[in-house]
């Protein structure tokens, strides 16, 4: 008698431990076939990209492709990076503008989305649902659509070919987004916090900047990667805002170099990988912060 | 969800609603800070947005001769771009790039997300690696294709001639057949990650005391997604698409590095005909006016986005 409740019991358990594991391994195999696509059909360019960065020019052109480069090389790399060659000169003046400009850009974006992203989450003025509304409309539209007006514009009052002009254009690119994540975030933070400070004889301001902004800090990161990485990728205002050589971001610089050493392959692709680092690195150390607040800001209700 | 609002509007709302004046000045003056706030963000916009469409519609109805003032021509600058035949051609493009680049993104998009929310080991690395091509530039993009494509030593031509597919390279961005389809395979490969953090933030607001109750109630991982998830999901997913039809009409980088709008036009879409008309031949006012034509386009698919996005903020107050 008890022998047998024993198995029964033991068979229940073995049935209770199987079923689950068998349920997840049709779909887990499914799953993880899809993941293996999904990572070559992400990899394979780059890797791409980085092999032939690696290789002779002469190697490059060699037929059937080369994963892996037999004589691998770092000439393009040293040419692009040192400041002695004339190529390099180039380059880095490219690189050093591109960092300029999305710095500035930066800064510029996270001082005003901050406090509008506050005041559009907290204060309920005249008005305030009719301005989101404005900001959010500007999510939909082109920023190629803007793009003759404010050419003109800014030719009219002598903007055209300097660095200012971008910073401007991409400031209001990204100010939507980041407005509308932030506020998001601050949704997210109990109002009471503030009151607390207010008793404690803090001003609504002080309040804001010692209670809310270091709490909001994630957000704040996440608004200033996505900044960053619109001013460093843009290409069309550049294109058409800027004329001087020396001025050009690294998109259209990258464009001259495309034009100039149309058959040189190895070189533009190691130019490619060197302006995609710096975005790629920050942006893999700061994911988490990014996929955060998309997370707590973008998607609820 | 109604029933919190009071909690979370909390305090100024309440406080405020008992001795708040009617006058919607005297409110507008009494609140004077709260302006202060985000005059810095209205102020940006409404010089970089608000002005310049109220000029590209002012240009629209004139023509701008190179050389000396513009003229006002009325609805000619309309009627030459709507009559002619290169428009609808253009416009055919444009739908075929948006809308097989929509699908096909939200697709993989989609996939990768449900992948990327199981748990396992190395998640935060699959995870950064998916969102790669969404980060680095169009441009460095277009060039990596561009070689990728290479009709002579491109790896596609090469790879196929390698394993005997094909006995001569193939052509593609040249080729008025396969131009589109390489472009739309170039675009779904940098939209499919921003999908795919859309449909992941989605999902974690899927609550997870329903799924296991689905899962007690013996529903199998497919009845789980259909009926559990996939409702919760159906706002982000309106946004989401709303968003990539926007992105992919708006797309300029990929088509005009890669083919330039060739061969024979067949990837010229709205967009880049848009800066070709202004910036290669000059003609500011049938551009402003082909500008305008896109910003109704536009505007319309806006309203479905303000309703989608309110949606859920109405529901919080």
């Amino acid at each position: 008698m008890a022998a047998t409740a024993l198995s029964r019991e033991e068979r229940l358990e073995r049935a209770r431990r199987r079923k689950p594991k068998r349920q997840i391994r049709s779909t887990d195999v499914l799953a993880w076939i899809t993941l293996a696509l999904l990572l070559l059909f992400s990899l394979v360019p780059m890797a791409w990209m980085l092999s032939t960065s690696l290789k002779t020019q002469f190697a490059a052109l060699q037929l059937p492709p080369e994963w892996i480069p037999s004589n691998i090389t770092f000439e393009h790399y040293v040419r692009l990076l040192s400041p002695q060659s004339e190529v390099g000169q180039e380059f880095l003046r490219y690189f050093w503008n591109s960092i300029f400009v999305s710095s500035m850009t930066t800064l510029a974006a996270v001082a005003i989305a901050v406090p509008a992203g506050y005041a559009f989450s907290k204060f309920r003025f005249p008005g305030r649902q009719g301005f989101f509304i404005a900001v959010l409309i500007r999510n939909m539209f082109p920023a190629i659509v803007f793009l003759i007006p404010l050419f003109i514009m800014m030719r009219a009052v002598g903007l055209i070919d300097t660095h200012l002009a971008l910073i401007i254009t991409y400031l209001t690119f990204g100010l939507p987004l980041a407005i509308w994540l932030l506020k998001g975030f601050y949704d997210n933070i109990p109002t009471e916090l503030e009151y607390a400070a207010r008793i404690d004889g803090a001003s609504r301001f002080q309040a804001f900047i010692r209670i809310i902004m270091p709490l909001s800090s994630p957000g704040i990161i996440a608004t200033a990667i996505y900044a960053f990485i619109i001013a460093w990728n843009e290409y069309v205002y550049a294109l058409t805002f800027l004329t001087s050589r020396e001025l050009l971001t690294l998109p259209v610089g990258l464009q001259r170099f495309f034009d100039e050493y149309v058959t040189n392959w190895p070189g533009l692709m190691a130019a490619s990988f060197v302006m995609s680092i710096p975005v790629v690195i920050i942006f893999l150390v700061l994911q988490k912060f990014f996929v955060q607040a998309l997370t707590e800001g973008a998607v609820k209700s | 969800m109604a029933v919190t609002t009071p909690q979370q509007a909390t305090g100024q709302v309440a406080i405020r609603a008992s001795r708040e004046p009617r006058n919607v000045f005297v409110r507008m003056y009494r609140q004077w800070a709260d302006y202060a706030y985000i005059f810095p963000a209205l102020f940006a916009m409404f010089f970089v947005i608000a002005y310049p469409i109220a000029y590209t519609i002012y240009l629209s109805f004139y023509s701008t001769p190179t050389a000396g003032d513009n003229v006002w021509n009325g609805l000619t600058n309309y009627t030459s771009i709507i009559t002619a035949e290169r428009f609808w051609m253009i416009t055919q493009n444009t739908m075929y790039w948006t809308i097989v680049s929509t699908i096909l993104a939200f697709i993989i998009g989609t996939g990768a997300a449900l992948i990327a929310q199981r748990e396992f080991i190395g998640r935060g690395l699959v995870r950064g690696i998916f969102l790669i091509p969404w980060v680095i530039s169009h441009v460095a993009t277009a060039y990596i294709w561009v070689w990728i494509f290479h009709s002579d030593y491109g790896l596609v031509s090469g790879m196929l001639m390698d394993l005997g597919i094909i006995s001569s390279p193939l052509v593609i961005l040249d080729s008025t057949t396969w131009a589109m389809p390489a472009l739309i395979l170039v675009n779904v490969w940098k939209d499919f990650p921003f999908i795919m953090i859309m449909m992941l933030a989605g999902l974690q607001t899927v609550p997870d005391h329903l799924i296991r109750a689905a899962k007690m109630d013996g529903a199998s991982t497919w009845q789980q997604f259909r009926h559990v998830t996939l409702p919760h999901l159906k706002g982000v997913i309106i946004i989401t698409l709303l968003l990539t039809i926007v992105m992919n009409l708006n797309h300029f980088t990929l088509p005009w590095i890669m083919t330039g709008g060739g061969p024979a036009s067949t990837t010229h879409i709205w967009i880049t005909e848009v800066y070709a008309l202004a910036f290669r031949s000059l003609r500011f006012g049938i551009a402003s006016a082909f500008s305008v034509v896109l910003f109704i386009i536009m505007m319309s698919m806006a309203y479905f986005y303000v309703k989608a996005m309110t949606a859920g903020d109405d529901r919080r107050r």
